[in-house]
């Protein structure tokens, strides 16, 4: 299964972003970022599932909240930037 | 001596909901360190965080929970707030009540200070002190309690925060007093940050605070964040960048339970409960001869000072205490505020209610008051 990972600057960024998905009835886990997606060290991310990527995106949009990053998870684990442009 | 009758509430309120010192005890061994891992104890104390920023959000109305900010006392947030703000030679009007916590750090940070010094219990005068003042020219910034922690004398900070909106000098407001007991609106009032201790009207634990803030993200500590830690300085954003170091996840945990408790009974009613049992102590005492009371039946909290004609303010506090009565004697930290009323060389007696007194309290507080005059 296809999960997003939407990568935040902080935990608390994080908690806000799973808590306005949460309000919008998509399930969001938060959790710390994978190394190799980080860039400034250490930082959390918004995992979710990757049926929910479109209107989580809205949720987020809407509430004020984008994220600094957007990464595809396959189900073989690798990862691969999502971009909403493309 | 064991104090049944604990008075000293502006000082910290001893009687806490009993459910604080059960999640302070639950949180050792339990919560780990917010924001500095991914397994479930580090989890978890990011939730309990999180929560508690929420239900602080939730009272002073701050829009953003990344806004609020735990600090360990309401000295440390205002400290914050002042060296933000407040640079050698700034020239920083203050009200005529306020505490070292405001003047020592206003002091050493080399500001000018201007006493904008007005009537005790006259939320006019304030106005026109502040008015006045600030229409004279050049403050670069205002800060001012929002109740003084000696008489409970209410100032008018919405007033004082329009006139601050209105010529755009930035605000600090110390809440330290009416925090829990009174309305307070961060987004409506427009303040810069308001600052207030998480164990008085808040109920949580000693060593817990809050501070209410604007993008303003140059702290007085640096170090680790468990954010942004490939970069030399703090990250410039919040709560992140004015949060160095491990927090105190037992105070945490325990402030929020405290909030929990002032959301349910509402700041309306424990403010108005406070005021009612004030109201009685400042009558009955007023009564007796030889008592002078501070007091006056509008904007004042639950706090009251009063003076004995034949005995000194530590005598008193000392015999109160010798039947069980715990209240403060002295100039409480705010010699300002006893230089503006008149009681700086005898200094005063304080009573201090919370939601946890009764009218028992008080009338015990009335009963040895009036023997001691006697004698």
């Amino acid at each position: 299964m296809l999960n997003y990972l939407l990568i935040c600057r902080s935990v608390t960024y994080a908690q806000r972003t799973a808590r306005a998905l949460d309000r919008t009835g998509i399930t969001a886990v938060v959790t710390r970022t994978p190394k190799e997606l980080t860039i400034d060290g250490c930082s959390y991310c918004v995992r979710i599932p990757g049926r929910h990527m479109t209107e989580a995106l809205v949720a987020i949009k809407n509430a004020g909240l984008p994220p600094a990053r957007v990464f595809a998870q396959s189900e073989n684990g690798l990862f691969g930037e999502f971009s909403d442009e493309e | 001596m064991k104090n049944n009758v604990y008075l000293d509430n502006a000082a910290t309120t001893l009687i806490k909901p009993r459910a604080v010192a059960a999640a302070m005890k639950n949180a050792v061994g339990t919560l780990a360190s917010p924001g500095r891992g991914g397994h479930a104890a580090s989890m978890r104390a990011a939730e309990i965080a999180f929560d508690c920023r929420e239900l602080a959000a939730q009272l002073f109305n701050v829009s953003d929970p990344s806004n609020v900010i735990f600090t360990s006392n309401a000295t440390h947030g205002l400290n914050i707030a002042v060296k933000a703000l407040a640079k050698r030679g700034s020239r920083v009007l203050v009200s005529g009540y306020e505490h070292n916590s405001v003047m020592r750090p206003l002091r050493a940070a080399g500001a000018e200070l201007i006493i904008a010094r007005s009537e005790l219990f006259e939320p006019e005068s304030a106005v026109f002190e502040f008015e006045r003042r600030l229409d004279a020219g050049g403050i670069d910034l205002v800060v001012t309690t929002a109740m003084s922690n000696v008489f409970g004398f209410i100032l008018p900070v919405e007033r004082v925060a329009a006139l601050c909106r209105e010529r755009g000098v930035p605000l600090i407001i110390d809440a330290s007093q009416s925090a829990g007991s009174l309305p307070l609106d961060f987004d409506a009032l427009g303040a810069d940050f308001i600052a207030m201790p998480g164990h008085k009207g808040l109920y949580g634990p000693q060593g817990t605070g809050l501070l209410l803030c604007r993008d303003y993200t140059d702290g007085i500590i640096q170090g680790g964040s468990g954010s942004n830690s490939l970069s030399d300085t703090m990250p410039d954003f919040l709560p992140d960048g004015l949060e160095a170091g491990t927090h105190n996840m037992p105070g945490i945990a325990g402030l929020r339970e405290g909030l929990k408790f002032v959301l349910s009974r509402g700041v309306a009613q424990i403010g108005a409960h406070a005021a009612r049992l004030i109201s009685i102590a400042r009558r009955e005492l007023a009564s007796v001869p030889g008592v002078t009371v501070f007091g006056s039946d509008r904007a004042q909290g639950g706090v009251l000072s009063f003076t004995l004609e034949n005995l000194g303010c530590e005598d008193i506090a000392e015999r109160l205490n010798e039947r069980g009565i715990a209240v403060r004697a002295g100039l409480h930290c705010a010699p300002e505020a006893h230089r503006t009323a008149g009681t700086i060389s005898r200094g005063t007696v304080r009573a201090s209610v919370s939601a946890f007194n009764t009218e028992r309290d008080i009338a015990k507080l009335i009963s040895v008051v009036k023997r001691l005059q006697k004698f």
